[in-house]
């Protein structure tokens, strides 16, 4: 009883310091996002040219001081937030059903899927994500359809791998042997056995999408010029660096603590759930979608 | 390894192919105003009509597609529909740049995924009582995963360009100095000119930026070489060779890091790739004028006519490095499934 209890309700990845550790900074920027308007000192568009460039004052009014247009940094860090979800959540949930759905399709039937995906996703990749996503950027496609349109082909090669390793197991063959239709094996012994290695990816490919999103947004493409957005204050921070360092700083940390939290879930989600790859296949696929 | 280099090229010719309908479907299929894009703004009704002519968009979607692939390949490349100078010309003058910046970073790359490996390895074999250290120098290279090279230029530039200026940033040559005649390859025509100073100018204007993008993408082959010499020293030849009295560094040197380095390399081609990209902002970040800020700016413009050049240009370089490493990889090592 207490071995099931374990086993079920306590697994090894719930245990491993990476895994929790990445969750907690994950759930933490998820509530952040939601609860912004609440959580805010102030209106992030807000102006006070009487009070700029104000540095930490951690029980002032402006408690991580403010930017060049007196807008508070906290606030607008709580918001940045929002942007970066709103990025990251479609882009990698996206690339996941997109690319994992190609993937799997091309390795489960094999002739001409197979080799017709094969070619689309070779020629998909023969575009260094970031510039493929500046090109959807400029044809007018939205920076979380670019995000996921840049990342899409690297869960159809993994997961196409994956799958090739799943597929030379014992049970799945048992299972098509004793006739179960293809389908039915695919869905009930296939995808359960992949699910590991395109959860882990999904996390990485999460912080390849927010890092993304900075990088657009500080490059000021595809949004407008005064959206709300890490990569905008890193931008806007970068021009008063020496009059006031937090407005460059601040957004850094923030970007970093989020990408490393993201990077750390995938890592711990791939060492701790019994991946079929050995570990080189996939460290080198790790942040493929990271473009910057 | 001539024979597996030449086949690989040899599929790189449909590969870019049909990347070409990928950029012909995001450039000319889905954007509202493809006419408009290719006219500097403000252009009147008129010419947006004698434009849609031009570009043959009354016709059927696989002519217009044909037609424009004879455009692209026969060099009729066009203006720059924003500073109306012709596009081969702005793009000849930025590439150069970016492939002198991105052979570098790749040899940054390398040489910081080489080492970084080697140590990750070192205080993996340690094991035992330091088994904590290795566990995490790994999360290390995570963590260092985590930086963008958008950051790591911003904190380079910070420190070495502006806080304690070692490392000049913005342009390709120190004002005042002359540009030597030639390819366009600063780095080379120096040297053939024997021109130290314009030489040791242009490698300073390139550190900065190549040590950014080296920084941001390494950390994957550290892991790749890390695993690989874990992975080969598990082979029953090491221990042949241990038993054969070859010491600890040559057996390391001379037969575990062979085998190690192919699939580390085929994992530096991928990165080198994606490098490519990320390019794109660091020299935005640099001030560096190459490829990458041009395509930034034709963006920023919607400037088809440069739009779709440059973003070609990346293409062809990605693919033919992309196939030179894998048929390099595959000659070392033929069971390597690139």
């Amino acid at each position: 009883m207490m071995r099931f209890l374990r086993r079920y309700l306590w697994p090894r990845w719930v245990r491993s310091g990476r895994v929790l550790l990445g969750l907690l900074s994950v759930l933490a920027v998820l509530a952040i996002a939601v609860v912004a308007p609440v959580l805010a000192p102030h209106d992030p568009l807000a102006q006070d040219l009487s009070l700029t460039l104000r540095p930490i004052e951690l029980r002032g009014v402006y408690p991580l001081g403010t930017d060049g247009l007196g807008r508070c940094v906290l606030s607008r860090l709580m918001f940045g937030a929002r942007a970066a979800v709103l990025v990251a959540l479609p882009a990698a949930l996206g690339a996941l059903l997109l690319g994992g759905g190609l993937g799997l399709a091309a390795g489960w039937l094999g002739g001409r899927v197979e080799r017709a995906v094969g070619w689309l996703a070779a020629a998909w990749v023969a575009f260094p994500p970031v510039v493929l996503a500046l090109l959807l950027v400029a044809g007018g496609s939205g920076v979380a359809m670019a995000a996921m349109l840049s990342a899409w082909p690297l869960f159809c090669r993994v997961l196409r791998a994956e799958l090739q390793a799943v597929a030379g197991r014992g049970h799945v063959a048992a299972a098509l042997m004793l006739g179960f239709p293809r389908g039915q094996v695919l869905w009930r012994e296939v995808v359960p056995a992949v699910l590991p290695a395109a959860l882990a990816l999904l996390a990485w490919v999460a912080a390849g999408a927010v890092g993304l999103e900075a990088v657009l947004a500080f490059l000021d493409l595809g949004g407008a010029p005064d959206r709300l957005s890490w990569g905008r204050m890193l931008a806007d921070g970068w021009e008063v660096v020496f009059l006031a360092p937090i407005n460059l700083v601040a957004p850094g940390v923030v970007l970093f603590s989020v990408m490393a939290g993201l990077a750390l879930l995938g890592d711990g989600l791939r060492g701790t759930m019994g991946l079929a790859l050995p570990e080189a296949r996939l460290a080198d696929d790790a942040m493929a979608g990271d473009g910057p | 390894m001539i024979a597996s280099l030449g086949w690989r090229l040899l599929v790189a010719v449909p590969v870019l192919l049909l990347a070409t309908l990928v950029l012909f479907v995001v450039l000319r299929v889905l954007p509202a105003d493809v006419a408009a894009m290719a006219l500097a703004p403000g252009a009147t009704e008129a010419e947006i009509a004698a434009m849609r002519v031009v570009l043959g968009l009354d016709g059927l979607l696989p002519v217009q597609y044909v037609i424009w692939l004879g455009q692209m390949l026969s060099g009729e490349w066009g203006l720059s529909a924003q500073m109306g100078v012709p596009v081969a010309r702005l793009v000849g003058t930025a590439l150069p740049a970016t492939l002198e910046l991105a052979a570098l970073a790749g040899v940054v790359c390398g040489v910081l995924g080489f080492s970084g490996g080697l140590l990750l390895f070192a205080l993996r074999r340690e094991g035992g009582q330091r088994e904590g250290r290795a566990a995490l120098a790994e999360t290390g290279t995570t963590l260092m995963m985590a930086v963008p090279a958008l950051l790591w230029a911003l904190l380079l530039v910070l420190v070495f360009a502006l806080g304690w200026p070692v490392a000049p940033v913005g342009g390709r040559l120190a004002p005042g100095l002359a540009w030597p005649p030639g390819t366009g390859f600063l780095l080379l025509d120096a040297l053939a000119a024997g021109d130290l100073a314009v030489f040791g100018s242009a490698l300073g204007h390139l550190v900065l930026p190549a040590v950014a993008l080296g920084l941001g993408f390494a950390p994957p082959v550290m892991r790749v070489l890390g695993a690989a010499l874990a992975e080969a020293y598990r082979a029953p030849f090491i221990d042949q060779a241990r038993l054969r009295g070859l010491s600890g560094a040559q057996v390391l040197w001379g037969q575990a890091l062979p085998l190690a380095a192919v699939p580390a390399l085929a994992a530096l081609g991928r990165q080198f790739v994606l490098l490519l990209g990320g390019v794109a902002v660091v020299e935005a970040v640099c001030g560096y004028p190459g490829l990458g800020r041009l395509l930034v700016e034709a963006v920023r413009a919607a400037d088809l006519p440069v739009l779709q050049v440059a973003g070609l240009a990346f293409a062809v370089v990605a693919v033919l490095a992309q196939a030179v490493v894998e048929g390099v990889c595959r000659g070392l090592a033929p069971r390597v499934r690139a």
